[in-house]
C-alpha cells in the first residue's frame, strides 16, 4: 500500500498525459481511457487486493476484534453471553496458573529464538561452504520442517523414554552418567521440549540464512581478503551486517512462533498436556484447555488478547531495535 | 611499490587449462595493460596475482619474493573490481577506510589518509553518504579510494571502466592515469578496450586463449604488431587485410590495381596477407599509377562515415571489404568506383598460414 500511494506521488508518472480514446481521437477522453497510466495500475492493484483483503478482514480481523468483545463477557457456550467488565482479566492476574504460563512462554521465546537462531545461522554458514553432498545434507535438515509434529513428537518422546526404553538415557547409560526423568521432571521438560522445537523450526531458518548468503555477492568477500580481512573480520563487519534484512525477518518469524507455541507442546505430552504441575505449558495450550476442556470462552478470550498483545509488543520491539538506520 | 615476475604461470580449473605459461616481467612502477578478447585469461591472471586464484604451476614473484602461497593480505596488493565491490551498508568514509582495517595506525592518522584520498578523488562533498546514493563514476572512485589509502605494492585493475558510459570513461582513465603518474605505484591493468590500454599504459601485453601473443610499448604494437591478431586487435578502424601471393611482376595484391615490388622479407611465402591501417590509405581522384611503391586499392563505395577530423570510406574490393581515408574529406558518393593509394612502407606483411608478422614492406629507393 505505502508502495502504490508512494508511485502516485511521484511527480513525472502522475503527469503522463491522458491516452486518448482510440475509437474517437477527436472527443475527449472519457471513462478507463481518461485515467493516466499510474492511475490505471492503482486501479488494477486494488481490483486484484480487494478479495483478499474482504477474505482475510472476514477470516482474521473479525474474529480478532471479536475476542476483545468475547473477553469482556462470561460466555461459556451454554448460556448468551453477558457483560460483565474486567471481570476476566482480574481473574487472569490472580491465577498462579497464569503467571507460570507466562513464564514459561517467555522461556520458550527468549531462549528458544536466540538458540535456533544462533544454530541456524552456523549451520548455515558452514553448509554453505561445503559443496560435498551439499543437497542430501540440506535435505536432512529440511525434512523434519516437513513432517507434522505429531509423528516428530512420537519420535522425540521415545528418545526421551527412561531406560532400558529411551534412546537418549540408553545412550547416557553406557558413559555411566544415571537416567535423567525428562519429559517427567519439572525441571527439564520444558528445555526437552524445547529441543524438539527449535529443531523442527531449523530446517526452514537455514534454508532462508543460505539463501540470504547467497545473495550477497562474492566480490565483497574477494575485496575484503584483499584488503587483509581475516574470516572473523569478514563475519563480522561483512556478513552478519549484510545479512540483517534475513535475520531480521527470521528473528521475528521465529518470536511469534515460539510465543504460539502448542503442538510440540501437546503432543509430547498427551496424557498430561502441559506437563508435569504445568511446567512446560504455554500461553496458547491454556487458551485451548480454557476454551475447549473448560467451555469458559470469556476467559479464554481474555487469554488471547493477552497473546496477542504480547505478540504485538514483541514484534514492533523487535522491527524497531533491529530497524534499518540510515 | 615492487616488481611483478610471472615465471611459466599455468592455471587450470578441473582438466580445463584456461592458462598456458605465462611469462612476463613487470618493472617497479610500470603501468602494464592486459588486453585480448573475452575468456582469454585476463581476469584469471590477475587474480593469481591477488592471490584470489592459486597458481596451478609456475613462480609467481612480487618483489621479489615467491608469493605462490600467500595469502592476499601478505602480497599487498589492491585490487579494483569491475563491479566496484564496496559495501552498501558503509558509508563512502567508512568504505574508504576499509582499506586501512589492517593497517594498526591510530585514528587520526586514518583520517587524515581518507580524506587525502577523498582530496585527490574530488569525493571530499561525499564522504558521509552511501555508496546507492552515488553514481557509477563516484562509486567506481570510491573503489580506488579504498585501495589508495593502502600504500599497497601494486595496484590490480580487472575492467574498472567498463560499467561506465563513454564520458565518464574517458574522464575516469585521464584520473586513473594522473594517479599513476603522481603515486608511481606498480599497475597492471586489465581492460578489452583498446583505447583504454594504448593511451594508459607503459606496456602493454596482448593474450588469446591463455597466451601472451605480444608485449611491447603502445607504439610498438601499432606499428611493428606480431601476427594478424595483434594488428587487428591495436588500432581503430582495425586495419585492413589483402590475401597476395607473388607473381611475374610483384607481390599482386587482391583488390590492387598493380603488382608492388616484392619486400625481401616476403620470398618463400606463398601465400600472404598484406595488411594496410586505414589512416595509411587514402582516397585519390588521380587515377592508378604504375609505381611500384605505392599500392593502389580500387572498388566501389559502400558507406562514408565522417567523424569530424577524418572521414572514413569503405569501399568494397575483390580482395574483401577495405576501409581508407577520404582525402580534405571530399568523400566519393556511396555507390561510385573510388581508388585509394597506400606508401609500401605502410604496408605489414603476414604469412597467411602462420598469421605471423613477416615485417614491414621496405620501400626501395
Ligand atoms: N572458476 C572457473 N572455473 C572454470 N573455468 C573458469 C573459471 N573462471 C574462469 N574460467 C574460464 O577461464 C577462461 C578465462 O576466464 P577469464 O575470466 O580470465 O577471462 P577474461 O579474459 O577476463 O574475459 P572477460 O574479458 O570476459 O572478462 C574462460 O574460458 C573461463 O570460462
Ligand atoms: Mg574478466
Amino acid at each position: 500500500m505505502a508502495r502504490i500511494s508512494a508511485r502516485t506521488s511521484e511527480p513525472g508518472v502522475v503527469t503522463t498525459a491522458p491516452l486518448p480514446s482510440p475509437t474517437s481521437p477527436e472527443a475527449p477522453p472519457r471513462g478507463w481511457h481518461r485515467l493516466s497510466m499510474s492511475q490505471k495500475q492503482v486501479v488494477w492493484a486494488w481490483g486484484f487486493l480487494a478479495l483478499p483483503i474482504l477474505f482475510y478482514a472476514g477470516i482474521r480481523f473479525y474474529p480478532t476484534l471479536d475476542a476483545f468483545w468475547l473477553s469482556l463477557t462470561d460466555w461459556n457456550l451454554l448460556r448468551p453471553a453477558r457483560f460483565v467488565g474486567l471481570e476476566n482479566y482480574a481473574r487472569l492476574v490472580s491465577d498462579p496458573q497464569f503467571w507460570q504460563v507466562f513464564n514459561n512462554t517467555f522461556a520458550y521465546l527468549l531462549i528458544g529464538t536466540p538458540t535456533s537462531i544462533v544454530i541456524a545461522f552456523v549451520i548455515a554458514y558452514y553448509l554453505d561452504r561445503v559443496r560435498f553432498m551439499h543437497g542430501l545434507i540440506r535435505a536432512l535438515y529440511f525434512l523434519p520442517f516437513l513432517t507434522t509434529a505429531a509423528a516428530m513428537a512420537w519420535v522425540w518422546r521415545w528418545f526421551y523414554q527412561p531406560p532400558p526404553i529411551g534412546a537418549i538415557n540408553g545412550f547416557l547409560a553406557t558413559f555411566g552418567i544415571p537416567a535423567q526423568p525428562f519429559l517427567r521432571s519439572t525441571e527439564q521438560a520444558l528445555p526437552a521440549i524445547m529441543v524438539t522445537a527449535i529443531w523442527a523450526g531449523l530446517g526452514f531458518q537455514i534454508i532462508i540464512f543460505m539463501a540470504g548468503l547467497r545473495a550477497i555477492p562474492g566480490t565483497y568477500y574477494e575485496a575484503a581478503r584483499i584488503d587483509g580481512l581475516g574470516e572473523l573480520a569478514i563475519l563480522r563487519k561483512i556478513t552478519l551486517p549484510l545479512l540483517k534484512p534475513t535475520t531480521v525477518f527470521l528473528v521475528v518469524l521465529s518470536s511469534i512462533g515460539f510465543l504460539r507455541i502448542f503442538d510440540q507442546v501437546y503432543n509430547m505430552t498427551t496424557n498430561d498436556p502441559g506437563g508435569p504441575l504445568g511446567s512446560t505449558k504455554p500461553l496458547v495450550l491454556m487458551i485451548y484447555q480454557s476454551a475447549f476442556s473448560s467451555y469458559e470462552m470469556g476467559y479464554a478470550a481474555a487469554q488471547t488478547v493477552v497473546l496477542f498483545s504480547i505478540l504485538l509488543v514483541v514484534s514492533l520491539l523487535q522491527l524497531w531495535i533491529l530497524r534499518e538506520r540510515t | 611499490m615492487a616488481t611483478i615476475e610471472l615465471e611459466n604461470i599455468v592455471k587450470r580449473f578441473g582438466s580445463a587449462t584456461v592458462v598456458h605459461g605465462l611469462d612476463l616481467a613487470i618493472a617497479d612502477g610500470e603501468f602494464v595493460a592486459l588486453v585480448g578478447p573475452s575468456g582469454c585469461g585476463k581476469s584469471t591472471t590477475l587474480r593469481m596475482i591477488a592471490g584470489l586464484e592459486d597458481v596451478s604451476a609456475g613462480t609467481l614473484r612480487i618483489g621479489g619474493v615467491v608469493v605462490n602461497h600467500h595469502e592476499p593480505k601478505r602480497r599487498n596488493v589492491a585490487m579494483v573490481f569491475q563491479n566496484y565491490a564496496i559495501y552498501p551498508h558503509l558509508t563512502v568514509r567508512e568504505n574508504i577506510a576499509f582499506g586501512l582495517y589492517t593497517s594498526g595506525l591510530p585514528k587520526e592518522k586514518k583520517a587524515a589518509r581518507v580524506d587525502e584520498a577523498a582530496r585527490i578523488l574530488g569525493l571530499e562533498d561525499l564522504l558521509d553518504r552511501r555508496p546507492a546514493a552515488l553514481s557509477g563514476g563516484q562509486r567506481q572512485r570510491v573503489a580506488i579510494g579504498r585501495a589508495m589509502v593502502r600504500n599497497p605494492s601494486a595496484f590490480l585493475f580487472d575492467e574498472p571502466l567498463s560499467n561506465l558510459d563513454a564520458q565518464l570513461r574517458n574522464q575516469m582513465r585521464i584520473e586513473i592515469k594522473r594517479l599513476h603518474q603522481r603515486i608511481g605505484a606498480t599497475t597492471v591493468y586489465v581492460t578489452h578496450d583498446q583505447v583504454e590500454a594504448m593511451t594508459m599504459a607503459d606496456r602493454i601485453v596482448v593474450m588469446r586463449d591463455g597466451r601472451i601473443l605480444q608485449i611491447g610499448t603502445p607504439s610498438d604494437l601499432y606499428d611493428a604488431p606480431a601476427d594478424v591478431f595483434t594488428a587487428r586487435f591495436i588500432g581503430t578502424p582495425a586495419m585492413n587485410l589483402l590475401p597476395a601471393s607473388h607473381g611475374p611482376d610483384g607481390l599482386v595484391v587482391e583488390g590492387a590495381a598493380a603488382p608492388i615490388r616484392a619486400p625481401a622479407s616476403a620470398a618463400g611465402v606463398a601465400r600472404l596477407l598484406v595488411g594496410v591501417r586505414p589512416q595509411d590509405l587514402v582516397c585519390t581522384d588521380a587515377g592508378a599509377g604504375a609505381d611500384p611503391d605505392v599500392l593502389t586499392v580500387t572498388g566501389t563505395v559502400t558507406a562514408v562515415e565522417p567523424l569530424g577530423p577524418e572521414t572514413h570510406v569503405h569501399l568494397d574490393t575483390s580482395g574483401g571489404p577495405v576501409i581508407a581515408l577520404a582525402a580534405d574529406r571530399a568523400a566519393p558518393p556511396v555507390g561510385a568506383p573510388a581508388t585509394a593509394l597506400a606508401r609500401t612502407r605502410a604496408l605489414h606483411l603476414f604469412d597467411a598460414a602462420s598469421e605471423q608478422a613477416l615485417g614491414r614492406a621496405a620501400e626501395h629507393a
